[in-house]
This record gives C-alpha cells, structure tokens and sequence, in this order.
C-alpha cells in the first residue's frame, strides 16, 4: 500500500523518487514512419546519461519527446515527476533543453541572448546579473559577451546554448548532440564542462553519434532504428556483447582482412589504422587457428591478440544480434 | 500572461527589426515608397482615357451621342470601328482601352423609353483605366439621356457606381480617390513582416528554444505582433502627411480618429499575418500565402480600384471578411468627407471583430510543439 503511492520506505519506493526521467513504451510515429518504437528509458537522479546512436535513429526525436515538444503518439513518459502527456508545460521549468541545432537569436549578442532567457524563465533580477557572468565565465564567453551571436565560432555558439540552458539552473538537462561538428579542443572543453555540472549534482541526458564519448557517461543508452538496443553502464555494455574482440597488426591488412573474413566464428573485420579488429565469438579458442591460417597464407604480423572490445564494436555486434533476431 | 515575458519578447522583436537589415526595408522604407510608386504608376495615364465607337445605327441621335462622349478632357475618341473584330484588336494592342458599341435601333429605343442599346467594353487587364474609362462612358450616357428625354422620366436609367465618385472627387483626379485606399494596401506590409517574423523563427529553429521555456502562448503571440503595430504606426502618421504634401491630397476628417481607427486596422491586419505565420513553416510559403490573402484580394476586393458594387455577390461577402475592404471606407471617408465615428463605427466594429477572431484562430492553432 505504502509502496503503491510512492510514500513509504521500502528499496521500490526509494528507487522511483529517483527516477527523474522514465518512459514505457513511448512511441512517435511520423506519418508512415515509426521513428520512437516502444522505448523504456529509465534516467536516475545524478546520472550522466549518454543515448548514443548513428545519424537517423531517433536521438533528437526523444529528447523532443521529452522536452514536450513533440506530441507523444504511444506509451507514456515522465520528467521530474510530471506526466508529460497530461502536463507538457509543468515539466518546462524543470529542465534546460539544448537542440542539436544553434537556435538562439543570431541578431542578439551574447548577453541579450542570456538576458532573453533569463527573462523567459523568470530568473529574479536581483540574481541575473551574478547568474549571468557566472555562466559566462563557466562557458569562457566573457571576453565576447557584446559580440553578436552570429559572430561566434561554432564551439562558442555550442558554449553559449549552453549557458542559456542553465540560466535557470534546472535539476534535469536535456543536450542534443552538444559535440557535434565541434573542433577536437571544445570537444574536450565541452565534455569537462558537462562533467563539472555532474559533479554539482544535476542529471544529464546527453546524446552523442560518437560512440568514443560513451566512456565519458556514467550510464549509456545505445539506440538503434528507435529502439534502445541495450541500456547499461558503460564498462558492462562492452563486456556483455557476448563476443570478444581480437586485435591484429600487420602491414598486408587488405590481404588479412579478405582470410580473415572467411574464418569461422569472425562474425566482423574492421580496420583501425594498420590494425584489424575481428569480432569473434570466443577469442581464445580462435586465435590458434586464426595464427595457422595467417601462417599457411604467408601474411607477416607484429601481433596478434585479444583485446578489450570498444563501445564501437560492441554496439555492431549489439546491432547484428538484434537483426538476426529480426529475421527469425 | 506575464508582462515580464511579453517584454522580453517585444524587446527582442524590436532589436531583430532594427539589425536585420531586410526586415527594416521591409517594414519601414518599403510603405512609404509603395505608396509613391502605386499612386504614381496607378494615375499617370488615366486622364485621356483612349476609346473606340462602332455606330450601328447611324442616326442622328447616336451622332450627338458621340459627341457627347468626346465633350470633356478624360476621353479620347481615337477610332471609328466598323466591326466587332476591328474593335477587338484595336483593345488587344493597346491602341484604345474602352469600346463603345452603339447597337442598331440605338436612337429609336432611346426616344421611345424602351431601353439603352449600348454596349461597352473595357480591357480587363487594365482595370484602373478601363473602370475609369466606363466611369465616364455611363456618367456622359446618363447626362445624355437625361437631357434628351423630358424631365423625370430617365428614371429608368441606373447605371452603376458612379455618383460617390462624382460627388466627392468633382475633378475625377483619380489619385484623390486612390491614396487613401492604397494606406490600407501599404499597411499591409507590417502584416506581412510578422508573418514572415514567425516562419522565420520555425526555419531558423529558434522556435524550437522558446517552445521549451515557460511563456504562454498568447504572450509570444502578442509579443511578436506589438512591435509591428508600433511600426506600422509610424507609418500611419508619415503617411497621410506625404499624401498631403505630395500628392495634395485633403485631409477633412479628424486625425484622432484617424489614428485610433488605424491601430483598430493595424490589429486587424497583423492579426491575419500572424495566422499565416502559425501556418506556414517557411519563409517562402509565408510570403506567397501573404499575397494570396493579403495582398492580391487587398488590391482586386476591397474596392480600391474595383467598385464593390460591381462585384459578383459571393465576392462582395467574401470582401467584407478583409480588413481592407472596410479601411478603405473609413480612409476615404475620413480624409474627403469628413465622415465621423457616427457613421462609420459599422466598420470599425467590423475591423476589431476580424481582428479578435483572426488572433483567437491563430492561438487556437498555434501549440507550443514542432510539427
Ligand atoms: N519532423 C519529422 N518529420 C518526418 N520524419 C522525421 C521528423 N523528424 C525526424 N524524422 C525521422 O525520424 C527518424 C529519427 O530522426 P531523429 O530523431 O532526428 O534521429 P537522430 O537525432 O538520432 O539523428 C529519422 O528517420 C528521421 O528521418
Ligand atoms: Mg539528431
């Protein structure tokens, strides 16, 4: 009774007051086309969270979702404790939502971009001015905050969509691809700034097509035609793919990479720079037969061994299992 | 609502017209030089009007109808047609504007009280000099029919629109008429600018960050329209004087109420525009809805240049559902005839009624979602 309306004691109880971000079965049709099909996402209090998946798979269609930007065709969802089918407009104050586009005014300079913000959200006047160089110094925009937004580099456009999110310091982020077509550097800059903000406490969603960024997550969603095909901390993800991965350098990779591909139980080859990387189903059984076969070819190596799988292979081989279970 | 998110976002609109070099075009010089190039081009060739007559009846009547016809200044008889054919092609090059066609029996017919065969044809796709023309055709037909038949009994004879013409514009100087209708096809512009103003926010995405924060939807809405209103305003005072100052136009009326009736229209308007902004996802789809809605019926339905009167039935309804339409009255009232509230709040109540269910269409449909 007590664990039924969420008011007593009890591990269950517990659990879901942490919950700030759960969806069942959400869907999200686009005429034809099911773009969200059926996902159950469940985001923790203090989680950074990383929903990871390539170009087309429905990132931004679920933080849209979750943003109540979009209107929710199937299941349901809920963002700080409010149902977002019943009150869209409840959960607003609650989050700060980047898109993956730059959507803020071009025309506007830094500081009249954070000022409209800051306005829209009812920050108090008597915090905004504090709250405001805070940001900037925090997104290193202080030197630019009169420059118009137009004229900012791309990192900097990221930094400052960023800073207009937070100006309401919001408990739950919502990020769409914040890296994306960013340089190396603010890459960098821009995953020390989500972590620092972690570290304070606020819960992030954060999405990302680059599958190395996953590392930098505390947990990880890998989503796949709008399905989450697997949804763990990162290290477990990499681990439980249920193949192993062997590692081979050599200077003849094209040849290696056609013997390589016929042998059995190598269900994938990729290459890596002068390496390859075989996806296998059991590494220490294969790697003498692999050894043979490169041998009886006559194709020199530096090395050959197994290897810790990279979230990359693991969401291919992840990606694999799902469309074979799909055509049985 | 919430005055502090309703400033923000004016504040905001403000800026962007004042930057955006295009939109300052658009919504502050365009208006004023609309409205010297329309009345320019709309009036030069007017007076003159150049006309074709086809005697088929060859009487003395219809010879002193003819003289009739090219007493004044503003016809111009250039041809004598013998056929249909001749005056036909005479309109398709350009060399006439108006036909006039004296059916056989004209004279007889006359005399005897049994009706008028005449027939005139204008070249539709000039339609300021052609109605002008035919203006003048009916105004000296009827004069003429009047003077040869005994008092009283022309009653018969009703040819259409042309007495407000002829009693509030005597010299028939066309451009009088024309200014104060054209102010309501000028201020169409500002209502262009928020549609566009809206689309734009769509294409460029920043909707997408607005929708996400707490304001409400009319405040965005009415947010977006104030600074457009405010401009348009400005216009709505520099107007008139540049009417008056180049063009010679009287000012009769009352400028208060001139002023007051011209937010009630600017209203009217932006709130059109702003219903084609909640529509339309494009800047390109925001401009071609705008002409289609705005300002090709402004220009062919409100009366401006084509006599209400003369409109098919359905159109003259469909006329009275534009701002323009009744602007156009009021305009042309207040400025010639010194009209008051008294008469014209028909139309003002009209103008604020239009307005107030355009914008309630437009917050109805307008969700704080993307597509
Ligand atoms: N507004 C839309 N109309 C139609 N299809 C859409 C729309 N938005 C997204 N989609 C489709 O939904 C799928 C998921 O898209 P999206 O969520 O943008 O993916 P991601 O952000 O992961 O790249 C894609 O196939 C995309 O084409
Ligand atoms: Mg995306």
């Amino acid at each position: 009774m007590n664990e039924e309306n969420g008011n007593g004691g009890g591990p269950a109880a517990a659990e879901r007051r942490d919950t700030v971000i759960e969806t069942r079965g959400l869907a999200r049709d686009f005429k034809d086309l099911r773009a969200i099909d059926g996902l159950d996402l469940t985001v923790r209090r203090g989680e950074l969270f990383g929903l990871i998946g390539p170009d087309g798979a429905g990132k931004t269609t679920t933080l849209r979702l979750l943003a109540g930007l979009l209107k929710i065709t199937d299941g349901s969802a809920t963002v700080a404790g409010r149902d977002l089918t019943r009150e869209p407009e409840a959960v607003k104050p609650h989050i700060g939502y980047m898109a993956q586009r730059f959507s803020l005014y071009a025309e506007l300079t830094v500081m009249e971009n954070l000022r409209f913000f800051s306005e829209l959200y009812d920050v108090l006047p008597r915090e905004r001015g504090e709250r405001t160089d805070r940001l900037l110094s925090f997104a290193g925009l202080t030197p630019f905050k009169s420059r118009r937004a137009e004229h900012l580099s791309g990192g900097m456009k990221k930094k400052l969509a960023l800073a207009c999110t937070l100006i309401h310091q919001p408990p739950i982020l919502l990020l769409d691809e914040p890296t994306t077509g960013v340089d190396p550097v603010s890459r960098r800059e821009f995953w020390d700034i989500l972590t620092e903000l972690y570290t304070g406490g606020t819960t992030i969603l954060v999405t990302t097509p680059y599958m190395d960024e996953a590392d930098r997550c505390t947990q990880v969603g890998l989503i796949y035609q709008g399905q989450l095909i697997r949804c763990a901390a990162p290290e477990a993800i990499r681990a439980g793919i249920g193949e192993e991965l062997i590692e081979l350098q050599t200077d003849q990779w094209r040849k290696a990479q056609v013997v390589a591909e016929d042998l059995p139980g190598v269900s994938q080859v990729m290459t890596y720079g002068d390496s390859l990387h075989l996806l296998v189903d059991a590494a220490e059984e294969r790697l003498p037969d692999i050894e043979t076969r490169l041998e009886e070819e006559g194709i020199p190596y530096r090395s050959l061994r197994a290897t810790r799988p990279r979230m990359e292979e693991a969401f291919i081989s992840l990606v694999r299992d799902r469309e074979r279970e799909r055509l049985r | 609502m919430s005055l502090r998110h309703l400033k923000a976002v004016v504040l905001k609109e403000i800026r962007h017209v004042l930057r955006d070099r295009w939109t300052f075009i658009l919504v502050l010089v365009t208006p004023i030089s609309l409205l010297f190039i329309m009345a320019y081009a709309l009036t030069v060739d007017i007076e003159d009007v150049p006309i074709a007559v086809m005697d088929h009846d060859q009487s003395a009547v219809s010879r002193n109808f003819i003289q009739q016809l090219s007493a004044g200044e503003e016809l111009d008889v250039v041809a004598r047609a013998n056929s249909l054919e001749e005056v036909e092609r005479l309109l398709v090059d350009g060399t006439i504007k108006v036909g006039v066609i004296i059916q056989p029996a004209f004279g007889e017919y006359l005399v005897g009280q049994r009706g008028l065969r005449l027939q005139v044809i204008i070249d539709g796709t000039e339609p300021e000099s052609g109605t002008f023309g035919m203006e003048q055709v009916a105004q000296r037909t009827e004069a003429f029919v009047v003077r040869s038949l005994p008092t009283g009994s022309a009653e018969w004879l009703r040819p259409i629109e042309l007495k407000t013409r002829a009693l509030y514009n005597p010299g028939l100087e066309p451009r009088v008429d024309l200014v104060p209708g054209l102010i309501s096809m000028v201020l169409g512009l500002p209502a262009l600018s928020v549609a566009l103003a809206l689309s734009r926010e769509r294409e460029h995405g920043t909707l997408e960050q607005v929708l996400v924060t707490p304001i409400s939807r009319a405040d965005l809405l009415v947010g977006k329209m104030i600074p457009y209103i405010a401009i348009g305003m400005i216009n709505v005072v520099a107007i008139p004087i540049m009417a008056m100052a180049a063009f010679g136009i009287p000012f009769r009326g009352s400028f208060g109420l001139f002023f007051l009736v011209s937010i009630v229209f600017l209203f009217a308007m932006l709130s059109m525009g702003t219903l084609i902004g909640v529509f339309m996802r494009t800047q390109p789809a925001a401009l071609a809805l705008s002409f289609l809605v705005i300002f090709f019926p402004g220009f062919f339905m409100t009366g401006i240049f084509y006599p209400i009167a003369a409109m098919p039935d359905e159109l003259q309804m469909e006329a009275m559902l534009l701002p323009g339409t009744h602007y156009a009255i009021i305009t042309r009232s207040i400025f010639l005839r010194a009209v008051g509230l008294e008469i014209l709040w028909p139309n003002v109540l009209a103008l604020a009624g239009l307005g107030v269910v355009f914008t309630a269409v437009a917050a109805f449909f307008f969700k704080k979602r993307l597509g």
